[in-house]
Protein backbone atom coordinates (compact mmCIF):
# COMPACT_ATOMS: atom_id res chain seq x y z
CA UNK A 1 0.00 0.00 0.00
CA UNK A 2 3.02 2.13 0.58
CA UNK A 3 4.11 1.87 -2.93
CA UNK A 4 0.74 3.90 -3.93
CA UNK A 5 2.10 7.84 -4.63
CA UNK A 6 -1.07 8.74 -3.15
CA UNK A 7 -0.30 7.61 0.64
CA UNK A 8 3.08 8.56 0.62
CA UNK A 9 1.60 12.39 -0.57
CA UNK A 10 -0.67 12.34 2.36
CA UNK A 11 1.75 11.76 4.88
CA UNK A 12 4.51 14.11 3.28
CA UNK A 13 1.30 16.89 3.32
CA UNK A 14 0.09 15.98 6.79
CA UNK A 15 3.92 16.11 8.32
CA UNK A 16 4.51 19.55 6.53
CA UNK A 17 0.89 20.59 7.53
CA UNK A 18 1.58 19.89 11.42
CA UNK A 19 5.15 21.81 11.54
CA UNK A 20 3.80 24.25 9.49
CA UNK A 21 1.01 24.77 12.42
CA UNK A 22 3.82 24.21 15.76
CA UNK A 23 6.17 27.00 13.90
CA UNK A 24 3.52 29.36 13.21
CA UNK A 25 2.50 29.11 17.04
CA UNK A 26 5.75 29.61 17.99
CA UNK A 27 6.17 32.75 16.17
CA UNK A 28 2.69 34.10 17.48
CA UNK A 29 4.36 33.57 20.82
CA UNK A 30 1.85 31.08 21.91
CA UNK A 31 3.83 27.89 22.47
CA UNK A 32 6.91 27.22 24.65
CA UNK A 33 9.59 25.61 22.34
CA UNK A 34 9.94 22.90 24.73
CA UNK A 35 6.45 22.12 23.28
CA UNK A 36 7.34 22.00 20.20
CA UNK A 37 10.31 19.58 19.65
CA UNK A 38 8.28 16.57 20.12
CA UNK A 39 6.05 17.50 17.19
CA UNK A 40 8.93 18.64 14.89
CA UNK A 41 10.76 15.18 15.49
CA UNK A 42 7.58 13.38 14.59
CA UNK A 43 6.60 15.60 11.58
CA UNK A 44 10.19 14.52 10.44
CA UNK A 45 9.88 10.83 11.18
CA UNK A 46 6.60 10.61 9.39
CA UNK A 47 8.68 13.03 6.35
CA UNK A 48 11.49 10.67 5.90
CA UNK A 49 9.53 7.22 6.20
CA UNK A 50 7.55 8.84 3.52
CA UNK A 51 10.49 9.90 1.14
CA UNK A 52 12.76 6.81 1.82
CA UNK A 53 9.54 3.65 1.78
CA UNK A 54 12.74 1.54 1.52
CA UNK A 55 13.15 2.48 5.19
CA UNK A 56 9.05 0.84 5.96
CA UNK A 57 9.65 -1.91 3.62
CA UNK A 58 13.29 -2.94 5.14
CA UNK A 59 11.53 -2.63 8.69
CA UNK A 60 8.62 -4.95 7.71
CA UNK A 61 10.41 -7.31 5.99
CA UNK A 62 12.63 -7.12 9.72
CA UNK A 63 9.81 -7.87 11.90
CA UNK A 64 7.33 -9.84 9.93
CA UNK A 65 4.71 -7.28 9.16
CA UNK A 66 2.34 -7.87 5.80
CA UNK A 67 2.48 -5.39 4.39
CA UNK A 68 4.96 -2.12 4.95
CA UNK A 69 2.14 0.54 5.71
CA UNK A 70 1.71 -1.07 8.88
CA UNK A 71 5.15 -0.55 10.09
CA UNK A 72 4.32 3.67 9.18
CA UNK A 73 1.15 2.91 11.48
CA UNK A 74 3.19 1.56 14.74
CA UNK A 75 5.59 4.17 14.55
CA UNK A 76 2.66 6.52 14.84
CA UNK A 77 0.76 4.63 17.61
CA UNK A 78 3.90 4.80 19.07
CA UNK A 79 4.52 8.28 19.29
CA UNK A 80 1.07 8.66 20.16
CA UNK A 81 1.72 6.42 23.44
CA UNK A 82 4.92 8.07 24.40
CA UNK A 83 3.16 11.55 24.04
CA UNK A 84 0.67 10.52 26.13
CA UNK A 85 2.72 8.66 28.57
CA UNK A 86 4.55 12.24 29.03
CA UNK A 87 1.22 14.27 29.03
CA UNK A 88 -0.26 12.06 31.57
CA UNK A 89 2.58 12.91 33.90
CA UNK A 90 2.60 16.65 33.07
CA UNK A 91 -1.31 16.84 33.70
CA UNK A 92 -0.47 15.34 37.22
CA UNK A 93 2.20 17.81 38.31
CA UNK A 94 -0.03 20.27 36.72
CA UNK A 95 -2.99 19.30 39.08
CA UNK A 96 -0.84 18.92 42.07
CA UNK A 97 0.85 22.43 41.31
CA UNK A 98 -2.60 24.39 41.15
CA UNK A 99 -3.60 22.38 44.00
CA UNK A 100 -0.64 23.87 46.50
CA UNK A 101 -1.62 27.28 44.60
CA UNK A 102 -5.38 27.02 45.80
CA UNK A 103 -4.46 25.93 49.27
CA UNK A 104 -2.00 28.74 49.45
CA UNK A 105 -4.14 31.78 48.17
CA UNK A 106 -6.86 30.46 50.39
CA UNK A 107 -4.69 30.18 53.14
CA UNK A 108 -3.07 33.86 53.16
CA UNK A 109 -6.71 35.40 52.43
CA UNK A 110 -7.75 33.78 55.78
CA UNK A 111 -4.99 35.02 58.07
CA UNK A 112 -5.38 38.32 56.39
CA UNK A 113 -9.11 38.42 57.79
CA UNK A 114 -8.45 37.06 60.81
CA UNK A 115 -5.70 39.77 61.01
CA UNK A 116 -8.09 42.24 60.21
CA UNK A 117 -10.81 41.19 62.70
CA UNK A 118 -8.24 41.05 65.52
CA UNK A 119 -7.07 45.08 64.72
CA UNK B 1 25.65 54.49 38.72
CA UNK B 2 22.83 52.37 37.14
CA UNK B 3 20.82 50.92 40.03
CA UNK B 4 21.37 46.88 39.79
CA UNK B 5 19.55 44.18 41.03
CA UNK B 6 21.13 41.17 41.80
CA UNK B 7 18.81 38.47 40.98
CA UNK B 8 19.93 35.10 42.62
CA UNK B 9 17.64 32.12 41.75
CA UNK B 10 18.25 29.55 44.95
CA UNK B 11 16.26 25.97 44.40
CA UNK B 12 17.81 23.54 46.82
CA UNK B 13 20.56 25.55 48.39
CA UNK B 14 20.85 25.64 51.77
CA UNK B 15 24.38 24.72 52.31
CA UNK B 16 25.41 27.88 49.87
CA UNK B 17 22.64 30.42 50.13
CA UNK B 18 23.75 32.16 53.42
CA UNK B 19 27.40 32.20 52.57
CA UNK B 20 27.05 33.63 49.21
CA UNK B 21 24.61 36.44 50.31
CA UNK B 22 26.74 37.48 53.47
CA UNK B 23 29.82 37.64 51.11
CA UNK B 24 27.27 40.13 49.07
CA UNK B 25 25.96 42.46 51.48
CA UNK B 26 29.23 42.60 53.08
CA UNK B 27 31.22 43.09 50.50
CA UNK B 28 29.31 44.98 48.30
CA UNK B 29 26.82 46.82 49.85
CA UNK B 30 26.43 49.20 47.57
CA UNK B 31 24.10 46.68 44.94
CA UNK B 32 20.79 45.52 45.75
CA UNK B 33 19.66 41.58 45.55
CA UNK B 34 16.79 39.38 45.67
CA UNK B 35 16.85 35.51 46.41
CA UNK B 36 14.09 33.74 44.91
CA UNK B 37 13.28 30.58 46.69
CA UNK B 38 12.14 28.30 43.21
CA UNK B 39 9.90 25.95 46.07
CA UNK B 40 12.74 24.26 47.82
CA UNK B 41 12.10 21.50 49.88
CA UNK B 42 14.97 22.35 52.07
CA UNK B 43 16.07 24.68 54.61
CA UNK B 44 16.59 27.67 51.95
CA UNK B 45 13.68 29.82 52.70
CA UNK B 46 13.61 29.84 56.60
CA UNK B 47 17.15 30.47 56.43
CA UNK B 48 16.92 33.55 53.97
CA UNK B 49 14.04 34.77 57.03
CA UNK B 50 16.25 34.02 59.75
CA UNK B 51 18.76 36.17 58.14
CA UNK B 52 16.74 38.86 57.52
CA UNK B 53 17.72 38.54 53.19
CA UNK B 54 14.93 39.61 50.83
CA UNK B 55 13.70 37.09 49.40
CA UNK B 56 10.28 35.78 47.07
CA UNK B 57 9.22 32.26 48.19
CA UNK B 58 7.93 30.97 45.47
CA UNK B 59 5.47 28.41 46.45
CA UNK B 60 5.66 25.64 43.99
CA UNK B 61 9.43 24.86 41.65
CA UNK B 62 9.26 27.10 38.52
CA UNK B 63 12.26 25.86 37.18
CA UNK B 64 15.32 28.16 36.35
CA UNK B 65 13.64 30.22 33.95
CA UNK B 66 10.37 30.94 35.63
CA UNK B 67 12.30 31.56 38.76
CA UNK B 68 14.65 34.37 36.82
CA UNK B 69 11.59 35.60 35.40
CA UNK B 70 9.85 36.54 38.66
CA UNK B 71 13.29 38.74 40.13
CA UNK B 72 13.14 40.38 36.45
CA UNK B 73 9.40 40.82 37.28
CA UNK B 74 10.53 42.57 40.70
CA UNK B 75 13.13 44.70 39.01
CA UNK B 76 10.79 46.30 35.93
CA UNK B 77 8.17 46.69 39.15
CA UNK B 78 10.73 48.65 41.38
CA UNK B 79 12.20 50.60 39.15
CA UNK B 80 15.61 49.05 38.64
CA UNK B 81 17.62 50.40 35.12
CA UNK B 82 19.24 46.45 35.17
CA UNK B 83 19.32 43.30 36.45
CA UNK B 84 21.44 40.39 36.73
CA UNK B 85 21.75 36.22 37.42
CA UNK B 86 23.83 35.42 40.19
CA UNK B 87 23.64 31.38 40.90
CA UNK B 88 23.36 30.47 44.55
CA UNK B 89 26.04 28.21 44.38
CA UNK B 90 28.97 30.56 44.58
CA UNK B 91 30.15 30.11 41.27
CA UNK B 92 29.60 33.32 40.04
CA UNK B 93 31.81 35.78 41.78
CA UNK B 94 30.73 38.78 42.97
CA UNK B 95 34.19 41.11 41.92
CA UNK B 96 32.94 40.96 38.47
CA UNK B 97 30.10 42.73 38.81
CA UNK B 98 31.67 46.18 38.21
CA UNK B 99 33.68 45.22 35.19
CA UNK B 100 29.92 43.97 33.71
CA UNK B 101 27.66 46.41 34.64
CA UNK B 102 30.98 49.42 33.20
CA UNK B 103 30.25 47.34 29.79
CA UNK B 104 26.51 47.54 30.26
CA UNK B 105 26.88 51.47 30.48
CA UNK B 106 28.79 51.58 27.47
CA UNK B 107 25.73 50.59 25.59
CA UNK B 108 25.00 46.65 25.42
CA UNK B 109 21.52 45.42 25.80
CA UNK B 110 23.17 42.06 27.44
CA UNK B 111 26.58 41.41 29.07
CA UNK B 112 27.82 37.83 29.71
CA UNK B 113 30.49 36.92 32.83
CA UNK B 114 32.40 34.50 30.55
CA UNK B 115 34.94 32.24 31.49
CA UNK B 116 36.35 31.98 27.69
CA UNK B 117 36.67 34.87 26.36
CA UNK B 118 40.85 35.67 26.88
CA UNK B 119 41.03 32.14 28.25
CA UNK B 120 41.14 29.11 26.19
CA UNK B 121 38.14 26.75 26.20
CA UNK B 122 39.33 23.53 27.40
CA UNK B 123 38.12 20.61 24.81
CA UNK B 124 37.03 17.84 27.42
CA UNK B 125 33.86 16.01 27.18
CA UNK B 126 32.18 19.02 29.28
CA UNK B 127 33.39 21.52 27.28
CA UNK B 128 31.85 19.72 23.95
CA UNK B 129 28.05 21.13 25.17
CA UNK B 130 29.50 24.65 25.17
CA UNK B 131 31.78 24.17 21.75
CA UNK B 132 28.45 22.43 19.86
CA UNK B 133 26.32 25.56 21.19
CA UNK B 134 29.09 28.41 20.62
CA UNK B 135 29.03 27.05 17.13
CA UNK B 136 25.36 26.81 16.50
CA UNK B 137 24.69 30.52 17.54
CA UNK B 138 27.84 31.61 15.08
CA UNK B 139 26.35 29.90 11.91
CA UNK B 140 22.91 31.25 12.67
CA UNK B 141 24.27 34.89 13.54
CA UNK B 142 27.56 35.26 12.92
CA UNK B 143 28.43 36.41 15.81
CA UNK B 144 30.91 34.90 18.67
CA UNK B 145 29.80 34.29 21.68
CA UNK B 146 32.68 32.19 23.71
CA UNK B 147 30.67 31.46 26.47
CA UNK B 148 27.19 31.44 25.82
CA UNK B 149 25.87 28.67 28.82
CA UNK B 150 27.26 31.19 31.20
CA UNK B 151 24.65 32.16 33.65
CA UNK B 152 26.13 35.34 34.83
CA UNK B 153 24.06 37.24 32.27
CA UNK B 154 23.69 41.29 33.11
CA UNK B 155 20.98 43.15 31.51
CA UNK B 156 19.25 46.46 30.77
CA UNK B 157 16.05 48.04 31.45
CA UNK B 158 14.94 47.39 28.02
CA UNK B 159 15.71 43.39 28.04
CA UNK B 160 14.39 43.15 31.60
CA UNK B 161 10.89 44.48 30.58
CA UNK B 162 11.32 42.31 27.54
CA UNK B 163 12.50 38.99 29.58
CA UNK B 164 9.75 39.88 32.14
CA UNK B 165 6.23 39.59 30.20
CA UNK B 166 7.46 37.41 27.64
CA UNK B 167 6.61 33.27 26.69
CA UNK B 168 10.22 31.38 25.60
CA UNK B 169 12.41 34.18 27.38
CA UNK B 170 14.41 31.84 29.34
CA UNK B 171 17.82 32.84 30.46
CA UNK B 172 19.83 30.79 27.94
CA UNK B 173 21.60 30.74 24.84
CA UNK B 174 18.95 30.24 22.76
CA UNK B 175 16.80 33.30 23.62
CA UNK B 176 20.63 35.28 23.36
CA UNK B 177 21.01 33.70 20.09
CA UNK B 178 17.24 34.95 19.09
CA UNK B 179 18.05 38.47 20.48
CA UNK B 180 21.46 39.17 18.44
CA UNK B 181 19.37 37.64 15.52
CA UNK B 182 16.78 40.66 16.27
CA UNK B 183 19.78 43.59 16.76
CA UNK B 184 20.57 43.62 20.85
CA UNK B 185 24.11 44.16 21.23
CA UNK B 186 25.19 41.08 23.26
CA UNK B 187 29.02 41.82 25.21
CA UNK B 188 31.28 39.71 27.08
CA UNK B 189 33.51 40.38 29.69
CA UNK B 190 36.09 38.06 31.30
CA UNK B 191 35.36 36.59 34.19
CA UNK B 192 36.49 33.67 36.74
CA UNK B 193 34.03 31.19 38.49
CA UNK B 194 34.35 29.09 41.20
CA UNK B 195 33.44 25.60 41.46
CA UNK B 196 30.85 24.81 43.27
CA UNK B 197 31.45 23.84 47.37
CA UNK B 198 28.33 22.17 48.40
CA UNK B 199 25.67 20.39 47.43
CA UNK B 200 24.44 19.07 43.83
CA UNK B 201 24.03 20.35 40.73
CA UNK B 202 21.31 19.29 38.76
CA UNK B 203 23.14 18.34 35.74
CA UNK B 204 24.22 14.73 35.18
CA UNK B 205 24.43 12.97 31.66
CA UNK B 206 20.93 12.59 31.01
CA UNK B 207 20.61 16.08 31.79
CA UNK B 208 23.16 17.43 29.60
CA UNK B 209 22.22 15.87 26.93
CA UNK B 210 18.61 16.55 26.85
CA UNK B 211 19.88 20.56 27.49
CA UNK B 212 21.85 20.17 24.37
CA UNK B 213 19.43 18.65 22.08
CA UNK B 214 17.17 20.99 22.95
CA UNK B 215 19.51 24.01 22.98
CA UNK B 216 20.45 23.28 19.39
CA UNK B 217 17.13 22.39 17.84
CA UNK B 218 15.97 25.97 19.19
CA UNK B 219 18.76 27.62 18.08
CA UNK B 220 19.53 25.78 14.53
CA UNK B 221 16.03 25.66 13.40
CA UNK B 222 12.79 27.42 16.08
CA UNK B 223 14.76 30.54 16.36
CA UNK B 224 14.24 31.70 13.08
CA UNK B 225 10.44 31.57 13.03
CA UNK B 226 9.89 33.37 15.95
CA UNK B 227 8.82 37.22 15.74
CA UNK B 228 9.89 39.59 18.58
CA UNK B 229 7.59 41.93 19.48
CA UNK B 230 8.77 45.48 21.03
CA UNK B 231 5.51 47.56 20.42
CA UNK B 232 3.51 46.20 23.60
CA UNK B 233 4.71 48.24 26.71
CA UNK B 234 5.35 46.60 29.72
CA UNK B 235 2.35 46.35 31.69
CA UNK B 236 2.28 47.30 35.05
CA UNK B 237 0.72 45.14 37.75
CA UNK B 238 -2.29 46.92 39.55
CA UNK B 239 -1.65 46.77 43.38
Amino acid sequence: MLDQPIIRACLIIGSLITAFIILRRVRQAKVQIEDTIFWLAASAVLLILAIFPGIAFWASRLLGFVSPINFVYIVIIFLLIVKQFFMSIRLSQLDSKVRILTQRIALNEEKAERDKLDL
Amino acid sequence: MSKLLIVIPAHNEEENIVRVVRKLTTQYPQYDYVVVNDGSRDKTAALCRANGFRLIDLPINLGLAGAFQTGLRYAAENGYDCAMQLDADGQHKPEYIEPMLAALEEGADIVIGSRFLTVKKPKTLRMLGSYIISWSIRLTTGRAICDPTSGMRMFNRAMVEEFAQNLNYGPEPDTISYLIKNGAVVKEVQVEMGERIAGRSYLNLWNSIQYMVKMSISILLIQWFRKRDTETPYSERKA
